[in-house]
């Protein structure tokens, strides 16, 4: 019983970082409708500033992840302008290719840079144990679980309740009537996609200061990623967040019964099972969106 | 025939969809106050005229000349900035967003929350119905309301000039009425109304003036009131 405790809490743990990372997935696909194949690389990125500015250049964490965030929206910002903006409007599959060579460009610049070894974070708070019951964890993931929270609330408070956020579900409800209004669609496009930057990034940053950063790591959040958003509903916002608290769960339960080392096949099992019980996902687009 | 400088003024526009030309060559004007129809059959150019003038699409060659200002091929948001405002043909609501959300997004260039909170306010006198569903889906509403809805929308924006396309597609004959005097009251408080109206005895009910628009030229020009005495001449347009 408390092996499961232990067990569940974990999952909720990692399940909160792929609910953040997922999020930013499931925005610029519900938002934008392109299928961003670079969205691990710039979780990854996030990590390697992270470890920049924080163990390189010695900042405090939280100074470094605003750094961070700043950094990481006009990177997204400029990718949409000079890149996405080029093949906006001309269907899913020019977006797939253009981001699936970003991703490779991104990791082997990176891996230039900064080489293989794992980077690692300077965290934000101690790395000591926290007893809750039968329960043991981290400050460290406390805190990292409460950040994820925290961005998660802001990244949905922009979109509901904010100028900007009516402008973002208006482009993507009705481009045309959104110019009518008076919208500046290219710039909402590319806040949009700068917003889903910044929360793949922040979320590599937090988790990279438990883990570590691996340059090459890329490719696997970005199938995780996946695997929260077909589960959730493609552009879901309730569905990234349940589909990856759901991810993190049954990894970590059958990491703990059945098999470690064998973990990342649970993703394919839960989207297989989600492609043949429930093709749109848990909360299907067609109601809500973003 | 109508005042010396009008507020709008089209003058040879030639617009094409990729390589097919849809205008060719379209002259009109609208004087401040006016009510004027723009009439003819489907396909003839109508949506098209609008949509150029309000920023949508770009002339391939001549001048749309606003308040004395060239704004042909400017940005639709700068258009609407200067105070032209588009009911596009089908509404165009957000159907995914409240009536309420559907108003504030009216208002977007609004300098303050407080002018569009007031606009809004005014926008629910004119439409109680619209109060009533302010929190509801605009989805949800019917056809008649979701029409109501996209007119209070577009006035949002305080606009000098309200282009209207097509404003009882698809309603009751009860319910187009009802839209029909919606305009007339905004018209009489000093909005210049540009109309498309398939229903030609509502357009030229309302409008002073009326163009026929005929593949993509102006082929006639006149009085709504000529117009409405030579049933013969306009079915020979209209087809
Ligand atoms: N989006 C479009 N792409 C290509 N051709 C179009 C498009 N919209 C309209 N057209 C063509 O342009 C011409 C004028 O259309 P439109 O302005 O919509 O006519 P109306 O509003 O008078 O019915 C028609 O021949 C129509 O087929
Ligand atoms: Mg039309």
């Amino acid at each position: 019983m408390d092996m499961l405790l232990q067990f569940v809490a974990n999952g909720l743990v990692s399940g909160s970082f792929y609910a953040l990372s997922a999020l930013g997935l499931t925005l610029i696909f519900g938002l934008m409708r392109v299928v961003n194949f670079a969205h691990g690389e710039f979780y990854m990125l996030g990590g390697v500033l992270g470890w920049f500015v924080t163990t390189y250049l010695g900042l405090n964490f939280f100074v470094g992840l605003v750094v961070v965030v700043v950094a990481m929206a006009a990177f997204g910002w400029l990718v949409d302008r000079f890149l996405i903006e080029r093949v906006r409007d001309q269907g899913e599959e020019p977006s797939i290719l253009l981001t699936i060579g970003l991703s490779i460009f991104l990791t082997n610049s990176a891996l230039l840079v900064v080489g293989t070894a794992p980077l690692n974070i300077a965290g934000a708070v101690p790395n000591a144990p926290v007893f809750l019951g039968p329960v043991v964890l981290t400050q460290m993931r406390l805190f990292a679980v409460a950040a994820c929270a925290v961005l998660i609330l802001a990244a949905y408070l922009l979109i509901r309740h904010t100028r900007l956020g009516r402008a973002m579900r208006a482009t993507f409800q009705d481009p045309m009537a959104a110019r009518l209004a008076g919208i500046k669609t290219a710039y909402v496009y590319a806040s949009t996609f700068a917003l889903g930057t910044v929360l793949a990034a922040s979320s590599g940053m937090l988790l990279g200061s438990i883990y570590s950063v691996q340059v090459s790591g890329g490719g696997l959040i970005s199938l995780k990623a996946f695997v929260v958003v077909i589960l959730g509903g493609m552009g879901s916002f309730a569905g990234a967040i349940v589909g990856g608290l759901i991810l993190g769960l049954a990894e970590a339960l059958w990491g703990g019964y059945v098999s470690s080392g064998t973990v990342d096949v649970i993703g394919f099992l839960i989207v297989i099972l989600t492609l043949i019980f429930k093709p749109y996902g848990l909360f299907s687009t067609q109601v809500e969106r973003a | 025939m109508s005042a010396s400088t009008p507020l709008l003024q089209v003058s040879g526009l030639h617009v094409a969809y990729g390589k097919i030309a849809a205008l060719h060559g379209i002259d009109m004007e609208v004087a401040a106050g006016e009510i004027v129809a723009l009439i003819g059959a489907n396909g003839a150019g109508k949506s098209t005229t609008l949509r150029t003038i309000s920023g949508l699409l770009k002339p391939s060659r001549g001048s749309i000349t606003w308040d004395g200002r060239e704004i042909a091929g400017m940005d639709a948001e700068r258009i609407v900035a200067a105070g032209i405002a588009h009911c596009p043909e089908e509404r165009h609501i957000w159907p995914a967003m409240t009536v309420r959300e559907n108003l504030m997004l009216g208002g977007y260039l609004c300098t303050s929350r407080a002018q569009v909170e007031q606009r809004m306010e005014q926008a629910f006198q004119r439409f109680p119905r619209l109060r009533e569903r302010d929190r509801q889906m605009a989805g949800t509403l019917s056809g008649g309301e979701q029409q109501m809805l996209a007119i209070a929308r577009a006035l949002m924006s305080e606009p000098r000039l309200l282009i209207l396309d097509e404003p009882s597609l698809g309603l009751s004959p009860k319910m187009a009425d009802e839209v029909f005097d919606v305009v007339r009251e905004i018209n009489a408080r000093g909005v210049t109304v540009l109309v498309v109206e398939q229903n030609v005895h509502n357009a030229l009910d309302i409008a002073s003036r009326a163009y026929v628009v005929e593949t993509g030229v102006i082929s006639t020009h006149a009085d709504a009131a000529s117009l409405l005495e030579n049933p013969e001449v306009l079915s020979a347009y209209l087809g």
